[in-house]
């Protein structure tokens, strides 16, 4: 190409966009570079301000806080071992959640007034009550009626018909992005209102609601915590304050737990924000 | 011959405005009608309710021998509707293919799910009419991925596909670029040589009166005027053809 050839030629010399570009692209990149090292610097200072050193400034000696290390030692592992039951009741709770949010939302389409009242009394109760009390509900009240559930069954059920009711909005949102025009060319094709739901709807809606539904597992990892109230899932907070409580380290152990969702809640949004990406790739 | 399909007596009402008044019109097997008027004359709603895409107010819609009065409600009506449907294709503005699947899975989708076609069978039938359009090469494509002439061209293929007894063509153009008009009026050329029976709404007087067997002018939701095309071009007798005509001819 001739265009090719002539840039070749002309290696050294760059226009005047070009210069303003590099320009901009350099002073982004310094911006970025700016904010993480400012990241480092108040991380350093965090694990400063818990790191037990002892100096002084002319006669004023300063002391940070001293954590205990041998019970971080001792108690480290039996804390961490409750992550893998915070992430189950997270997993097992957003595929309830997703199933009632789907139904309440097609609920509220239906041409049937008790199915439409049905799911809007559902989110009601649920979004007007608060997620503290609906898990003690099911731990607590339940027995009284001679309903015994065991301690994860009753927490998967308390989180996911929770946030069943606020994702709910999330695939009505998703169902009412899908264009009218789409189902009148499946109708025009002679589909059934089923089938229109089935092939043509319904995929397009989770295809929209898949990136939120992301969040909201997000914020479900650190809502399980108040599972641990009742005293029956052992998850992250429950072996928290467990060893906590006993030993009265409360400090150190709720500075485990602490890191430990931290550092779920770190990576599942990056693992999020690549699903995101990889979702709005090819968008119309 | 008995018409392929026959309108009688059509009334259409959107709330208190009445949009269509009294329509009757019986259109033969293998001809091409096109239907023209001003924007908001009723044309699109007209060719809605011959699919029930609308709800017909008032009168009977008959296709390939197929009657559903109006009035008729509960699921007698649902399974007449459907049978409607299935004889009849449709072809829409925003073309409306389906953006999750890919061009010959839109094409296929409505042998395979309303049919229950035989998946192989499908696709020999969907690759056969996506040939037709000329856009057979494109078939693994995604909608989003292809010119909006194209999409159209899938978008009748995807009709064709269900071979219907009628096509419903409701302004086919009107979202396209100009430089991409003429390769879908190409393809309809096509079918009406092909001898489809067709029913198209369009603002293009070109292909009108060139394609057309017969026109169909439409104001203020009622037909004011129809005939062979290059007669109501020399001498419309309605005052609103002429202008309608007269529109076209200056711009």
């Amino acid at each position: 190409m001739s265009t090719e050839e002539h840039l070749a030629k002309e290696k050294p010399k760059k226009s005047q966009a070009d210069l303003l570009y590099e320009a901009q692209v350099r002073s982004r990149r310094r911006f970025s570079l700016q904010v993480i090292l400012s990241w480092i610097a108040l991380l350093a200072l965090l694990i400063f301000i818990f790191s037990g050193i002892e100096f002084s400034i002319g006669s004023f000696t300063v002391r940070t806080i001293d954590l205990d290390s041998d019970f971080i030692k001792e108690n480290l592992a039996f804390i961490a071992g409750g992550a893998g039951q915070t992430i189950l009741i997270c997993v097992m709770s957003i595929i309830l959640a997703t199933f009632l949010a789907l139904m309440a939302a097609l609920g509220r389409l239906s041409k049937f007034a008790p199915i439409v009242a049905l799911s809007s009394f559902y989110v009601s109760l649920i979004r007007g009550t608060p997620l503290y009390l609906q898990v003690f509900f099911f731990f607590l009240a339940l027995p009284q009626l001679g309903i015994i559930l065991p301690g994860l069954w009753a927490g998967v059920i308390a989180l996911g018909l929770n946030y069943g009711a606020y994702m709910s909005e999330i695939f009505r949102a998703g169902l009412s992005s899908v264009g009218k025009g789409q189902r009148e060319a499946a109708f025009a094709l002679g589909m059934t209102s089923g089938q229109m739901m089935l092939r043509i709807v319904i995929p397009q809606a989770l295809r929209f609601a898949i990136p939120p539904t992301g969040n909201e597992f997000i914020a479900m990892l650190k809502d399980s915590a108040l599972v641990s109230a009742t005293g029956f899932v052992h998850e992250l907070m429950w072996r928290a304050t467990k060893v906590g409580r006993a030993q009265f380290n409360n400090l150190e152990a709720l500075i485990i737990a602490a890191v430990f969702y931290w550092i779920m809640t770190l990576i599942f949004s990056s693992l999020q924000s690549r699903l995101e990406a990889y979702m709005s790739r090819g968008e119309r | 011959m008995a018409p392929i399909l026959k309108i009688t007596g059509l009334d259409k009402y959107f709330g208190r405005l009445q949009v269509l008044r009294n329509i009757n019109l019986e259109v033969n097997s293998q001809e091409v009608i096109c239907i023209i008027g001003r924007s908001g004359s009723g044309k699109s709603t007209l060719l809605r309710c011959i699919n029930f895409l609308e709800e017909p107010s008032a009168g009977e819609i008959e296709v390939d021998g197929l009657c559903v009065p109006a009035k008729l409600k509960g699921g007698e009506r649902r399974k007449m509707v459907y049978d409607i449907r299935l004889r009849t294709g449709m072809v829409f503005q925003e073309f409306n293919l389906f953006p999750h699947m890919s061009v010959l899975a839109n094409v296929m989708e409505g042998p395979v799910t309303v049919k229950k076609m035989d998946r192989t069978k499908a696709q020999q039938l969907a690759e056969k009419n996506l040939e037709r359009v000329g856009l057979l090469m494109k078939k693994d494509e995604f909608p989003n991925r292809i010119s909006g002439g194209q999409k159209q061209r899938v978008a009748i293929a995807r009709a064709l596909t269900m071979e219907p007894k009628v096509m419903l063509f409701d302004e086919p153009t009107s979202a396209l670029d100009p430089e991409l008009i003429g390769e879908v009026l190409a393809v309809m050329r096509n079918l009406a040589n092909e001898c489809m029976t067709m029913l198209v709404v369009t603002h293009e007087m070109g292909f009108a009166k060139d394609v057309a067997d017969r026109l169909v002018v439409l104001h203020e939701g009622e037909i004011i005027e129809q005939g062979i095309p290059s007669e109501v071009f020399k001498k419309p007798s309605h005052p609103q053809t002429q202008a309608l005509l007269e529109r076209y001819r200056t711009g």
